[in-house]
């Protein structure tokens, strides 16, 4: 198939809102900022090691994304994945508690050309609370969700049965 | 979620003939006309759907009828739906990430003295 571009996934996006009852400024600093994106990015089982943290448009990120529990180790080695992996990408718009994009740089896949992955972010100030809404563009490669679905499954339940027991 | 069905969407002319069949089963004839494309390539867009799984073929007398097939819209539904999933959870870590940090800034109540 000589034609096929990987612009599929790109028409094909999920979106997810929350609404949190904190100002955006709060919501943006946990995006924003090296501490708040620190405390919360990644899945369950997983810690987020920052390296470079330039936030505005076009500025650089970089970090490792290092499984730290012991189930989210052994599940990594089983699936033959590293435990850490260095990922980096950039700042796309930066509009500050109105608008933000992250752009990342897909390029450890094996076997697989690398590729830009973007989450937008549009955060909606509505009286003492603030909507969110993120849209993201699915990885296209198959190969790296399923993985990533396998891998998350157990710990979001975990999470959830957290959540329920709060 | 094979490669394929990504593939096989990824092409504008193949996404115009997929909208032209939602209406139902069609002669190859019907197809460029609903999806205002050139009669040239069109015998090749179908063979690709038609791989991917995206489009069923029977034969008609001389025509060809080619349908849509639901299966490969389930599985791209099934995974898109599994897709948020993993970013729900995500943003149940974010919202406890966001009450730890008020809770950090918020001054814990004076201990009333004995």
């Amino acid at each position: 198939m000589t034609d096929a571009s990987p612009t599929a996934a790109a028409q094909a996006f999920v979106v997810v809102e929350r609404t949190y009852k904190a100002p955006a400024e709060e919501l943006w600093a946990l995006w924003t900022t090296k501490a708040g994106f620190e405390s919360w990015w990644g899945p369950q089982g997983f810690r987020v090691e920052v390296h470079t943290w330039d936030a505005r448009a076009g500025g650089e990120l970089t970090y490792d994304m290092i499984a730290d529990s012991p189930e989210m180790v052994a599940a990594m080695k089983n699936m033959g994945q590293p435990v850490s992996q260095a990922t980096h990408g950039r700042f796309g718009e930066f509009r500050p508690h109105a608008r933000l994009s992250l752009i990342h740089v897909i390029d450890f896949i094996p076997g697989a050309d690398p590729y830009e992955n973007t989450i937008e972010v549009d955060f909606f100030p509505a009286s003492e609370a603030t909507r969110m809404v993120v849209t993201i563009q699915p990885h296209r490669d198959p190969h790296w969700t399923r993985m990533s679905i396998e891998g998350f499954n157990g710990q979001i339940k975990k999470l959830d049965q957290r959540f329920s027991q709060g | 979620m094979h490669m394929t069905t990504f593939e096989a969407l990824s092409d504008p002319t193949r996404r115009r003939i997929v909208a032209a069949l939602r209406e139902g089963e069609r002669p190859v004839g019907d197809v460029v006309r609903l999806a205002g494309i050139h009669q040239s390539g069109v015998s090749r867009h179908l063979r690709i759907l038609d791989e991917a799984g995206f489009v069923s073929v029977r034969p008609d007398g001389q025509r060809r009828l080619y349908a849509l097939r639901p299966e490969p819209f389930r599985e791209l539904e099934a995974w898109l739906e599994q897709y948020r999933q993993l970013w729900e959870a995500r943003l149940d870590r974010f919202g406890a990430a966001l009450d730890q940090k008020r809770a950090d800034k918020t001054p814990a109540p004076e201990e009333p003295e004995p």
